[in-house]
C-alpha cells in the first residue's frame, strides 16, 4: 500500500514539476510581448512615459532579473503563503490569486455535484439496466446518445429550451442582478436557479458514460467464472449481484480519475455558453486578453486540483480494493 | 507501473484502455479485456471475425452512419451551388424547406452547404489527429511493453505525466500561444496530446503477448525485435488497434469541435464546431433559428455515437463472451 | 453504497453554499464610510442589505470592455459610470443641438481672446459633505502635466488656471483652441482636492481601489466584482435642487458580459433594462416592439455613434496611390454590408465621413461632394484603374501595379468580430470583381491587429475611431494629425497620411467654435476651412467612409419606462452608458426613466 501510494506520489510530483516548468516557460518563450501590449493599451503619447511604465511593470511582474532567477523566484512565490501568482493584467491590479479564488467556488459548485451525482446515478442506472432487460433497452440507447453529445451542444439546447422556450431558468450569470453575494436564502435560491442549466449540461453527458460502463461491467462480472460457480453452489442471485456490483465498482473508481479532464473540458464550454463566472470563463478571458499571468495561475490551479483529485481517488481505491491493502498490488499506475 | 500483468482477477481494472479523455465515454471499453480477447483472436481465422462483424447489428448500424456522413462530407459539397460562407444564398434566417433543406442562417448562408463542408473538415481533422495519436500511442506502448526495463519505466513515466495533465486545458493554452491557422496544425496539436491511454493499453497488450509461446519461439530463433513486433505481435492485436483507432477518431471529433467552438480553431473555412460557434455567437437561440444549431450538433452526436456503437459491436465480435448478451 | 448516498446529496448543495460564503468575503468590499452609512439606513428599514428591490434597480450593460478595476477618473479606461455617476464634468454636450449645456458649471464664456471664465454652481457638495469649489477645478486642471493623466496635450496650450473666488475660475491660454477646449469641458471630470491632493502628484495616475470614488455625482460606489459594478443613489445630489432632476432608480447595476450574444437573452428575459451591446437581429426577435425597443422603431433603429471606414495605408505601396484608393471607394457595395451584415441597424456613411449630426448642421459642402464624392460603381472603379495603369498584363486575372508588379492587398480583419468579418468578405468579393487581389487576414484583435495597425503593418484595415464629439476638429484630427510616429498606438491618423497643409487647417479649425458663434468672421472662416478639408479629403481619398456604427442601444421597458426614443412623448437623449459618450446625454437618460406600472 505504501509503495503503491509512494509511486503515485512520485508521478504526481513529477507532473507538477513539468506543469510548473512548462507553465513558466510558455509566456517567456512564445511570440508576443504582454507588457508592451499593456503599455500600448494605456495609450501614453509620451514615449518617455511609456518607457517608464514599461520598466514599472517589468519590475512589478519580476521580469527585470536574469531568466534563471525568474524561474527560481517563480517556484519561491508558489511555495510562499499565500501563493503569489502575480498580478492580472486583464483585471489590473487585482492579484491573480484573488481572481482565481473568486471564480473557483462557481466552478466547484458545478463540477463536484456534476461529477459525483452523475457517477452515483449513472452507476445505479447501469447496474439496474444490467439486471432488467426492459430497462436496458431504454437506458442503453439513451446513454449512448448522452455520452456522444458534445457539451456545448447540450448547453446550447438547454439555453434554447429551458431558457428561451420555457423561460423556466435564467440562461446566463450565476445569480440575479439585484443581489449582492451574502449568506441569505434569496441569494442561495438565486444561485441555485442559475445553477440548474449549466449543472444539467455537465451532469447529463457524464451520466450516460457511467451508466454504460457500469452496465457492461456488471454483465461481465455476472458472466464470470466466480459468479457461475457461486450460482452452481446455490447462492441467491442477490448475493451474486452484490459481488458483481462491488467488483464492477473498482474500474469505475479509476475511471473517475480519468474523467476529470473530460469534465473540465465540458466545464469550460458550459461556462462560456452560460456566461457562468467560473474558472473556464476566466481562462478564456485570460486568453483573449493575452493575460499570461492570469493564464498561468489558472492552469497551475487546475493542474494542482487535478493532481489532488487523482490522489484522493487513489486513496479511495486503496480503501475500497482490499488487494492494494494487503500488498497484492491491485491497481497499477 | 509494471505490475499490470499481475492483476489477479485477470480483469481490466485500472489497466483497461481508458476511454479517450476527450470523448466522454467512461467505461465504454472497460469490457474490452486486453488479456482475454487477444489470445482468443490469435487462434481464430480472420474471415471468421469478419463474418461475425458483418452480422453484428451494432457494427452494421454504427459503420453505416459513419460511412453515410463520410459520403455526405465528400459528396455533399458537390450537390451545393453555394459556398459554405456565402451570404444571401437564400432568404435570411429561413426555416428548412424544399429549397433549403436545412434552412439558412441569419445572413442567408445555406445550412446544408455548411453542414456538408463542415462534416468534411471535421472528418479530415479527426482522421489526421487519430492517426497521429494512434501512431504515438502505439509506438510508445509497443516499445515500452516489448523492451521493458528502464526504457519501459521512462516511457510509462512520460505517459503517466501526460495522462494526469488536464489535456484540454493544455491544448487550449498551446493553441492560444501559437494560434492555429489550419486543420493540419489543429490535428497535430490534438494528436500530440491525446495518445496516453493508447500507450498504456497497447503496452499491456504487448506485455501479455510477449509472454506467450509463439513470441518466445520467434525470439529464440533470432528474429529481430522490430520484425517480431511487426509480424507476431501487431497482427495479433489488430482487432484491438482497430477499436482503438475508432475511439481516437470519435474523441478527436469532439476535441476539434470544442476548440472550434471556443474560436481557437483554424480561421476561415467551415467545421461543425464552427457552425455551433457562429450560431451561438449570433444568438440563434434568441432569434429562434433552431435549425442553425440543432443540425451541426446532431451531426457530431451521430458520428461520435456511431463510433462508440461500432466499438462496442466490435468488442462483442472479438470477445465472444459478450456476444450472447 | 449506502454510505455514499449519505454524503453525496448534501454535496450538491454544499458547492452552492461554498460559492455563497467565499463570494461574501471577496466581493463585498466597499469604502468604509459609505458602507457604514448604507448599513445604518438598511438596519432602519430592516431591508435585506444584500438584495436590491428589482423595481428600484436599473440593470445596464455594454460599456465595460475591461473589468471594473479602474476607478481613477484622471486616466483613460475608467470603469463604467466613473464619469458621470461618481465624478462629473463642468458641462455636458447635447448632440441634437450641437452645443454645450452647463452642468457643474453654471455658465462659461470667453471673456477675452485667450481667457475663458467658468462660474460654478453654488452649494455643490462632494459625497463626503465637503464643498466643491474653484480650488477643486484648478487642482484638477493643474494635473495636466502629470504623465499618464488624461489630456496631456492640454499643457501645450493651456497656460494657467486662476481662482478668482470660490465659484469662479479663469483659464488663461497660450493658444486658445475654442473648439478643442469645449471637448475638454465636457470630458474632464472634476476631482476633489481634499482627497487627491494628499497623494503624491506623480502617483495619481496609478491610484486604484474603491477608496478613490468620492465624487459629486448622483450615485455612490456600492460594490463590484469582475462581472458587475453596483451603484447606490446619493440623495443629496446638487442637481435636484439646482435643476430639479431626480434619479428614479435607487440602484444601478452594470454588467460585463463575456460576449455580446449573452446580452440578447438577458434583454429578452428582462435581466437587462438598458443594453449597449451590439446585438444584430434585435429588430427580428418576437419581443421587438413589445417589451424590447430601440431608439428608432424602424430602420436604422440606432443613432449613429461613429464612422466605420476602410483605412488604406498611406505609407505603403500601392495603397499610397490616390487613384487606387479612389478605385477602391467606387468598387465597394456598402448597401450590401448594411443590408446583410447589419440587416438595417446601421446607416450608410456620407462620403465626407461626417456624422449625421454635422450633416444636420449643414457643414457638408454639397458642391465638393458632387464633384469629388463616390458611390458604388464598379465600372467607374475599373475605368479609374485602367486609366491609372492598373491592368492585368500577365493575364492571371489580377491587375498589376502600374510598374507591372503583382499586387496583393493585405487586409487585416479582427477575427471573431462577426460584423466586420462579414463586411470584409463583402469587400473582398467587390474588389475581386474589379480585378483587385485582396487577401483577408483574420487576426487576433488584441494580440495582432492593434500592434499591426499601430505600426503600419497592413494595406487595408477597418477603423471606427472617428467618434461622435462636440466639434468637427476631432474628425480632422483623426484624419490628419501629425507627426506620424513609428508606433501610432492610441493616436489619430492610423492611415499615416502626411499632409502639412491639411494639418495646419485642422489646427486652425480647432481654434474656432462651432457656428453660429458671436463672431460672424469666425463662422465664415469655419465654413471655408471645413469645405477645403472636405475637398482635400475626398480628392485624396484619405480614407473610405463606409457606414455609421450605431450607438447600440436596446431597452426592455418591463421594469423601467420612458426611455429615450424618437417618439415625441419620450425624451430624445442619446441612451448610452459608454464612457466616452456618457456626457452626450447618457447621464440625462437616467434622470428621465420612470418605474413601470
Amino acid at each position: 500500500m505504501g509503495r503503491y501510494l509512494g509511486r503515485k506520489g512520485l508521478i504526481y510530483a513529477l507532473t507538477l514539476f513539468v506543469a510548473v516548468t512548462i507553465n513558466w516557460m510558455l509566456p517567456r518563450f512564445m511570440p508576443g510581448d504582454p507588457i508592451s501590449d499593456m503599455v500600448s493599451r494605456a495609450g501614453l503619447r509620451d514615449p518617455e512615459a511609456a518607457a517608464r511604465m514599461q520598466a514599472y511593470y517589468e519590475n512589478l511582474f519580476g521580469l527585470d532579473v536574469p531568466i534563471w532567477q525568474q524561474y527560481l523566484n517563480y517556484w519561491g512565490s508558489l511555495f510562499s503563503w499565500p501563493p503569489d501568482l502575480g498580478i492580472s493584467m486583464w483585471s489590473f491590479p487585482r492579484p491573480v490569486g484573488d481572481l482565481v479564488m473568486g471564480a473557483l467556488p462557481y466552478t466547484l459548485a458545478l463540477l463536484i455535484p456534476a461529477i459525483l451525482l452523475s457517477w452515483y446515478v449513472g452507476n445505479k442506472l447501469g447496474a439496474l439496466a444490467a439486471r432488467r432487460k426492459a430497462l436496458d433497452n431504454t437506458v442503453l440507447p439513451v446513454s449512448y446518445l448522452l455520452t456522444a453529445t458534445p457539451y456545448m451542444w447540450l448547453a446550447i439546447l438547454l439555453v434554447w429550451f429551458g431558457g428561451m422556450q420555457l423561460g423556466w431558468f435564467p440562461s446566463s450569470r450565476a445569480y440575479s442582478g439585484n443581489l449582492v453575494p451574502e449568506f441569505s436564502m434569496s441569494f442561495i435560491g438565486s444561485l441555485a436557479l442559475h445553477w440548474v442549466l449549466p449543472f444539467l449540461s455537465l451532469f447529463l453527458v457524464a451520466l450516460g458514460g457511467w451508466a454504460i460502463g457500469m452496465r457492461n461491467l456488471v454483465i461481465y462480472e455476472l458472466e464470470s467464472d466466480y459468479s457461475n460457480y457461486l450460482g452452481a453452489l446455490g447462492a441467491p442471485p442477490r448475493l451474486i449481484r452484490k459481488y458483481a456490483f462491488r467488483n464492477a465498482m473498482l474500474p469505475q473508481i479509476t475511471g473517475l480519475a480519468l474523467q476529470l479532464g473530460v469534465v473540465l473540458t465540458g466545464n469550460i464550454v458550459t461556462e462560456v455558453v452560460f456566461n457562468y463566472p467560473g474558472l473556464g470563463l476566466l481562462l478564456l478571458n485570460a486568453i483573449t486578453s493575452t493575460d499570461f499571468f492570469l493564464l498561468q495561475g489558472i492552469v497551475l490551479f487546475v493542474v494542482i486540483g487535478v493532481l489532488i483529485c487523482n490522489f484522493v481517488i487513489d486513496i479511495v481505491y486503496v480503501w475500497v480494493d482490499p488487494r492494494t491493502r494487503t500488498g497484492l498490488q491491485g491497481a497499477s499506475a | 507501473m509494471t505490475d499490470m500483468k499481475s492483476s489477479p482477477a485477470g480483469r481490466s481494472g485500472a489497466a483497461a484502455p481508458a476511454p479517450d479523455p476527450a470523448s466522454a465515454a467512461p467505461g465504454q471499453t472497460a469490457t474490452t479485456d486486453p488479456l482475454g480477447a487477444a489470445p482468443a483472436l490469435a487462434g481464430r481465422r480472420r474471415s471468421e471475425m469478419l463474418y461475425f462483424a458483418l452480422r453484428n447489428p451494432k457494427v452494421i448500424l454504427g459503420l453505416s452512419v459513419i460511412v453515410a456522413f463520410l459520403l455526405f462530407g465528400l459528396l455533399g459539397p458537390l450537390f451545393s451551388e453555394f459556398g459554405p460562407r456565402e451570404r444571401n444564398a437564400g432568404p435570411l434566417g429561413a426555416a428548412p424547406s424544399s429549397d433549403f433543406w436545412l434552412g439558412t442562417t441569419w445572413t442567408g448562408q445555406d445550412v446544408f452547404t455548411q453542414l456538408a463542408h463542415g462534416t468534411r473538415a471535421t472528418f479530415q481533422v479527426a482522421l489526421m489527429a487519430a492517426a497521429i495519436s494512434a501512431f504515438i500511442g502505439m509506438t510508445m506502448g509497443f516499445v515500452a511493453g516489448y523492451r521493458g526495463g528502464r526504457l519501459d519505466e521512462i516511457l510509462m513515466m512520460i505517459t503517466n505525466i501526460v495522462l494526469v495533465l488536464p489535456v484540454f486545458v493544455v491544448v487550449i493554452v498551446v493553441t492560444a500561444y501559437l494560434g492555429i491557422s489550419n486543420t493540419a496544425t489543429q490535428a497535430l496539436v490534438i494528436g500530440l496530446f491525446n495518445w496516453t491511454w493508447v500507450a498504456r493499453a497497447v503496452r499491456a497488450q504487448t506485455l501479455s503477448l510477449r509472454a506467450r509461446d509463439f513470441v518466445d519461439l520467434a525470439r529464440l530463433s533470432g528474429v529481430r525485435t522490430l520484425s517480431i513486433i511487426r509480424r507476431e505481435i501487431a497482427p495479433n492485436m489488430a482487432s484491438y488497434l482497430v477499436m482503438t483507432f475508432i475511439l481516437l477518431f470519435a474523441g478527436a471529433i469532439v476535441f476539434a469541435a470544442t476548440l472550434d467552438f471556443l474560436n481557437l480553431g483554424p480561421r476561415g473555412g467551415m467545421s461543425l464546431g464552427l457552425m455551433l460557434q457562429q450560431a451561438n455567437q449570433q444568438a440563434a437561440m434568441s432569434l429562434g433559428l433552431w435549425w442553425w444549431f440543432v443540425f451541426p450538433g446532431a451531426a457530431i452526436t451521430a458520428i461520435t455515437g456511431s463510433a462508440y456503437l461500432t466499438n462496442v459491436g466490435l468488442d462483442e465480435v472479438f470477445n465472444p463472451k459478450l456476444r450472447e448478451m | 453504497m449506502r454510505q455514499w448516498r449519505r454524503f453525496l446529496v448534501p454535496l450538491a448543495g454544499a458547492g452552492l453554499v461554498l460559492a455563497a460564503c467565499t463570494e461574501d468575503v471577496t466581493d463585498d468590499v466597499a469604502d468604509g464610510e459609505n458602507v457604514d452609512e448604507a448599513e445604518d439606513t438598511d438596519d432602519a428599514d430592516s431591508a435585506n442589505a444584500g438584495e436590491f428591490p428589482r423595481n428600484e434597480t436599473v440593470y445596464t450593460g455594454g460599456a465595460e470592455w475591461g473589468t471594473y478595476e479602474d476607478w481613477n477618473p484622471n486616466t483613460d479606461g475608467e470603469a463604467t459610470f466613473v464619469r458621470g455617476f461618481l465624478y462629473e464634468t463642468l458641462f455636458w454636450f447635447d448632440p441634437w443641438e450641437a452645443e454645450l449645456k452647463p452642468w457643474l458649471a453654471e455658465s462659461g464664456e470667453w471673456i477675452e481672446e485667450d481667457v475663458y471664465e467658468v462660474a460654478l454652481r453654488d452649494g455643490i457638495t462632494w459625497h463626503d459633505g465637503e464643498q466643491l469649489t474653484a480650488d477643486d477645478v484648478k487642482f484638477t486642471f493643474d494635473l495636466r502635466d502629470v504623465p499618464g493623466v488624461e489630456f496631456p496635450e492640454l499643457d501645450e496650450w493651456l497656460d494657467e488656471v486662476e481662482v478668482v473666488d470660490d465659484l469662479t475660475v479663469r483659464f488663461h491660454f497660450s493658444d486658445p483652441r475654442a473648439g478643442q477646449w469645449d471637448n475638454v469641458l465636457y470630458d474632464r471630470e472634476i476631482v476633489p482636492e481634499h482627497t487627491w491632493g494628499e497623494m503624491d502628484r506623480e502617483e495619481i495616475p496609478e491610484a486604484s481601489g474603491e477608496d478613490i470614488t468620492i465624487g459629486s455625482g448622483a450615485y455612490e460606489y456600492h460594490s463590484h466584482d469582475e462581472n458587475r459594478a453596483r451603484y447606490e443613489r446619493y440623495d443629496d445630489w446638487w442637481a435636484t435642487e439646482h435643476l430639479g432632476l431626480e434619479m428614479a432608480a435607487r440602484y444601478v447595476v452594470d454588467f460585463r458580459n463575456e460576449s455580446n450574444e449573452v446580452a440578447m437573452s438577458q434583454i429578452l428575459q428582462n435581466e437587462l433594462d438598458l443594453s449597449n451591446f451590439f446585438l444584430p437581429g434585435i429588430n427580428q426577435v418576437p419581443e421587438f416592439g413589445e417589451s424590447v425597443h430601440t431608439f428608432y422603431s424602424e430602420e436604422p433603429y440606432m443613432l449613429s455613434a461613429n464612422t466605420a471606414s476602410l483605412i488604406p495605408n498611406h505609407d505603403r505601396s500601392p495603397t499610397d496611390d490616390a487613384d487606387l484608393r479612389r478605385a477602391l471607394a467606387f468598387s465597394i457595395d456598402v448597401d450590401d454590408i448594411v443590408d446583410t451584415g447589419y440587416q438595417g441597424i446601421v446607416e450608410k456613411a456620407d462620403p465626407t465621413g461626417m456624422l449625421p449630426l454635422w450633416l444636420d448642421q449643414g457643414f457638408r459642402d454639397d458642391e465638393v461632394v458632387e464633384e469629388h464624392g463616390f458611390s458604388y460603381d464598379p465600372e467607374e472603379a475599373e475605368r479609374i484603374l485602367d486609366e491609372a495603369g492598373y491592368v492585368d498584363e500577365d493575364g492571371d486575372g489580377w491587375r498589376e501595379t502600374p510598374d507591372g508588379e503583382d499586387m496583393e492587398l493585405d487586409f487585416i480583419v479582427p477575427s471573431g468580430w462577426t460584423d466586420w468579418e462579414l463586411a470584409a468578405e463583402v469587400i473582398e468579393e467587390n474588389l475581386h470583381d474589379v480585378g483587385v487581389n485582396v487577401v483577408l487576414d483574420f487576426v487576433d484583435p488584441g494580440q495582432e491587429l492593434d500592434p499591426r495597425r499601430d505600426s503600419g503593418d497592413y494595406d487595408l484595415v477597418f477603423d471606427n475611431q472617428m467618434l461622435l464629439q462636440n466639434h468637427l476638429f476631432a474628425q480632422y484630427f483623426y484624419l490628419y494629425e501629425l507627426p506620424v510616429l513609428d508606433e501610432q498606438a492610441n493616436r489619430d491618423n492610423p492611415h499615416r497620411v502626411e499632409n502639412e497643409h491639411a494639418w495646419e487647417l485642422t489646427q486652425e479649425l480647432a481654434r474656432l467654435g462651432t457656428p453660429p458663434t458671436d463672431d460672424p468672421d469666425d463662422d465664415e472662416r469655419f465654413m471655408e476651412i471645413v469645405s477645403e478639408l472636405q475637398e482635400i479629403t475626398l480628392e485624396d481619398m484619405v480614407i473610405i467612409p463606409l457606414w455609421y456604427n450605431g450607438l447600440w442601444s436596446q431597452v426592455n421597458d418591463s421594469t423601467w419606462t420612458n426611455w429615450p426614443s424618437d417618439d415625441p412623448d419620450t425624451p430624445n437623449y442619446y441612451p448610452t452608458t459608454w464612457a466616452n459618450e456618457f456626457m452626450l446625454g447618457g447621464l440625462m437618460t437616467f434622470t428621465e426613466i420612470e418605474p413601470a406600472g
